[in-house]
């Protein structure tokens, strides 16, 4: 397809758009994280931003390096390669005693630091038993530090979190995620070619009830370490909550629409990641999509099926090397707490009986000109290719056919932010004044939300929450 | 109703203050050629064009609006909904649809590759006029979606009061959805626009002896999916649309009060909008209340036409078309005594697709009870053959879900009536 050079205009518009939004060149569809083997991460106290203006205090695991661990939510994203000996050390910084397990991870041993050979901002100290009083692994006490190894097997998704006192540290942040490549492709989420990608995005999902945060903060900001760091064993007393009832939803730490604005956006400085997922028809995006909280969520996206490749970091398959044969179409993620689900989505719009490019602009589909498939809708040059055009990904045997209906006058409509006010990708098209700003490019928004739909707002101010859009770019408007 | 987004507040006030011009109108948007809908197949309950053409355009018209439904431990709840104005003339659509809001909505059945006009005209709220709410239908699960026709209101242009929207659909891709209004969707699926919608396959229609694999297809086989080996095969289907109400945020909606948001959670459970023991009633609920000065009116009409009642003949496979439509809760279901067998999810066939490398298979299985979210369905089929003649239960195992309000023994349960 030939894209006029409304479409470059549109890739302009964009632009200004992305700068009015404060979307910065991190926000394209890859997962934003750290890269290598060794990782220092300090657990300490911080305070998130919602997008009614809230503020909460949040534990977290901030990544050190250049001598400075800023704080975030959820933790860094770890990308590691498969076969590497991962080495993460844990410095204490919060009044609690605090760990960390590698839920889907084989034989991860802890290291203590022998005295005189801890890291700056340790001064020793880990507690040495494993299972005596619900300890499932060994934990780093206040200022003290701890080193967690393992050889990072599989490749997947994965979740890296707090064994201690789970039920308030997780509720609290100290989670985030980890992706292990397979060896040698780094475009598949594993070994098998069939779980390829284009892109990729992290999609984790929490909730927070910020009534137990404060709580949590009263009780930690009132502790007083002894001055010799030895057992000093204190944790969150719960005794008092009241059932636990969230108010906000987050993906990747952020709740909707802060989910859509850039990665590492300067007004959120401790929530870097973003959700906003870009991409061109006819590509894969691989949601590596980790439900950290603890209700189910179900995740729905709109615009298309995805394909369920893998889950908790195993393939879907009959068999190690059958590939997703056992893979699964669905419009709803079923996330279920702790899960991991990696999902394919793809976009073409085949099959809409209509041209979504519009037929106004004369461009070619498989060669075939607008004049040519209105001429002859049986020209066999429609069907190669398996119908799209190779370049554009725009599915051939609708090209030339006109929109099916007339879309009511603006003065009947309600006009959405991300709506380019046309119908057509690449296009745009009338709006009333103030509508419609974001959409200004052109591109095709489709929402991806909870479905729980009291999930998709903010301390009860719709709309918020756990929602997001992934957007589907005209091939000729670069992304990265 | 809360009009707290800032990024959304413009726009708003820019749609509203142009409602009342004089260009609204109510127009449905049918083709020329299209195929007429036979009257039994265009019911106050369902349009349903899967006996017309797989090559037919069909035109359908739903009302947006506001009503009533019983609840099954008395009064009523107030809601928002959907009801089937298709053929009703233009002028005549708004009194029609006005407080005429079905509970679940009308059922909508096509056929696989029929091309699908569907419109929808605002007709506004009767009892929250000072709600100017647009309202839009979102196809969920629709596959291979373009914004224009997926009514998010974000991402598109949804209808003001007094006018209608005619939305498009070719419907490739058999299986069970719902459809709802996604405009400030936490409150207008609280308030019931939601219904259930599916596409049959055309492998309905082979000839009888067509070889599918294994099995050999007869006149009356109905599928789910067009699976080539009858796996999906059934005799009778029959929604069961899970649900929930929170009592107290429609009671706060109809005293115009502020709607808490964050305090949502579902007093009432239904399968398609009826508590039990209304979901066993085979036809419509009655009314919830007539005007007795105006019985003509269409405060008579039932709000709730769609049965929840399930009955098959021994020996007949059954499919459940199930979904979940709550915006607060996963629900559990199962059968006691009726073997289940899960052949599809999320409008589509349980069966991975093939790629270079891969051999899909299918992962149909049996279950004994099935989790759903919001949003989600799944196709079980229940083959009656040799089970006892009988009523047997379909609930809930969510304990405290079994319950209108605070009685007992309602919610979602409904019996399975074998013959």
């Amino acid at each position: 397809m030939t894209m006029l050079s409304t479409s470059w205009t549109a890739a302009a518009r964009l632009a200004c758009a992305v700068a009015m939004f404060g979307v910065m060149p991190h926000a394209m569809a890859k997962v934003d994280g750290v890269t290598g083997s060794a990782f220092t991460l300090v657990a300490k106290a911080g305070y998130i931003s919602t997008a009614d203006g809230g503020s909460i205090y949040n534990w977290g695991y901030a990544l050190q390096g250049g001598g400075v661990a800023p704080f975030q939510y959820p933790g860094p994203t770890l990308i590691v390669d498969q076969g590497t000996m991962v080495e993460v050390t844990l410095i204490n910084e919060l009044p609690a005693n605090v760990s960390l397990l590698f839920p889907g991870q084989i034989d991860v041993k802890t290291t203590a630091f022998a005295n005189g050979s801890q890291p700056a901002g340790c001064i020793g100290g880990a507690e040495g038993e494993r299972w005596a009083d619900g300890r499932i692994t060994r934990e780093a006490r206040p200022r003290g530090c701890l080193k967690y190894s393992f050889i990072a097997s599989n490749p997947g998704t994965y979740t890296y979190h707090s064994g201690t006192q789970m039920p308030v540290q997780l509720e609290m942040g100290l989670f985030g995620a980890l992706i292990v490549r397979p060896s040698g492709a780094p475009n598949q989420a594993y070994e098998h070619p069939a779980t390829r990608f284009d892109r990729e995005h992290l999609l984790m999902l929490s909730e927070i009830d910020p009534v137990w945060h404060e709580a949590v903060r009263q009780q930690a900001e009132a502790v007083v370490l002894p001055a010799a760091n030895g057992s000093f064993d204190w944790s969150v007393n719960t005794s008092g909550f009241a059932a636990r009832n969230p108010l906000y939803w987050f993906i990747n730490g952020r709740t909707g629409p802060d989910t859509m604005n850039g990665a590492l956006a300067p007004e959120l400085p401790a929530q870097p990641y973003n959700a906003l997922p870009r991409m061109h028809p006819g590509e894969r995006l691989l949601m590596r999509t980790i439900n950290a909280g603890r209700d189910l969520h179900p995740f729905h996206t709109h615009g298309n099926n995805t394909w369920t490749v893998a889950v908790d970091g195993r393939v879907l398959g009959s068999a190690p090397m059958a590939g997703p044969d056992l893979a699964r179409s669905d419009n709803t993620l079923r996330m279920v707490p702790g899960q991991t689900v990696d999902a394919i989505y793809e976009w073409t719009g085949k099959g809409l009986n209509w041209d979504a490019y519009g037929i106004a602009d004369g461009h070619a589909c498989n060669g075939v000109t607008i004049a040519e498939a209105t001429a002859n809708p049986n020209d066999p040059r429609l069907q190669l290719n398996g119908g799209h055009d190779p370049a554009t990904f725009e599915f051939c045997p609708d090209h030339g056919k006109p929109l099916p209906t007339v879309l009511p006058s603006t003065l009947e409509m309600t006009f959405g932010d991300v709506y380019s006010g046309s119908p057509f990708l690449g296009s745009t098209g009338g709006v009333p004044v103030g509508a419609g700003r974001l959409g200004s490019g052109g591109a095709y928004f489709h929402m991806w939300h909870s479905h729980n739909e009291r999930e998709i707002i903010n301390n009860g101010i719709f709309p918020g929450g756990m929602m997001t859009f992934v957007v589907i770019e005209p091939v000729n408007v670069p992304i990265d | 109703m809360k009009r707290l987004n800032a990024l959304t507040s413009i726009a708003a006030a820019v749609g509203l203050a142009l409602t009342g011009t004089a260009s609204a109108g109510i127009f449905p948007q049918c083709p020329d050629g299209a195929t007429p809908i036979p009257p039994k197949f265009n019911t106050r309950g369902s349009i349903d064009t899967t006996a017309l053409p797989a090559d037919a355009k069909v035109c359908g018209h739903l009302a947006a609006g506001d009503g009533w439904a019983l609840r099954a431990d008395g009064g009523r709840h107030y809601t928002f909904g959907f009801s089937n104005v298709t053929g009703v003339p233009n002028e005549d659509v708004v009194s029609k649809g006005l407080f005429n809001a079905k509970w679940s909505a009308p059922t909508l059945a096509f056929r696989e590759g029929q091309q699908v006009y569907l419109a929808l005209s605002n007709v506004g709220l009767l009892l929250r006029p000072d709600l100017f709410d647009p309202h839009s239908i979102h196809f969920h699960g629709f596959p291979q979606a373009a914004p224009v026709y997926d009514g998010v209101p974000d991402a598109s242009a949804v209808v003001n009061a007094g006018s209608t929207f005619t939305y498009f659909y070719k419907v490739n891709d058999p299986g069970t959805y719902i459809y709802h209004c996604h405009v400030e969707s936490s409150e207008h699926m609280q308030m019931g626009m939601l219904g259930t919608l599916y596409v049959k396959p055309k492998q309905d229609t082979v000839p009888a002896g067509t070889v599918l694999g294994s099995f050999v297809h007869t006149a009356n086989t109905r599928y789910a999916y067009n699976d080539g080996d009858g796996s999906t095969r059934y005799d009778v289907d029959f929604p069961v649309q899970l649900g929930g109400f929170d009592g107290p945020f429609h009671d706060l909606h109809e005293a115009v009060q502020p709607l808490p948001f964050h305090e949502m959670r579902s007093t009432h459970t239904f399968i398609n909008g009826r508590g039990y023991p209304d979901t066993v009633v085979a036809g419509a609920l009655p009314a919830v209340q007539v005007d007795e000065a105006d019985p003509g009116s269409v405060l008579a009409e039932s709000s709730q036409v769609v049965s929840g009642l399930i009955q098959a003949t021994a020996g007949q496979r059954i499919l459940l078309r199930m979904s979940n439509t709550s915006v607060a809760e996963y629900f559990t279901v199962t059968v006691l005594g009726l073997p289940m067998r899960l052949v599809g999810q999320g409008a589509a066939i349980a069966r991975a697709r093939n790629e270079a490398g891969v051999v899909g298979l299918d992962w149909a299985h049996d279950v004994g009870s099935l989790t759903l979210g919001g949003g989600e369905s799944v196709d079980v089929v229940i083959d009656t053959t040799g089970v006892q003649q009988g009523t047997y239960f379909l609930y809930t195992t969510n304990l405290n879900y079994l319950s209108n309000g605070s009685e007992d023994r309602g919610g979602i349960m409904t019996h399975i009536v074998i013959n």
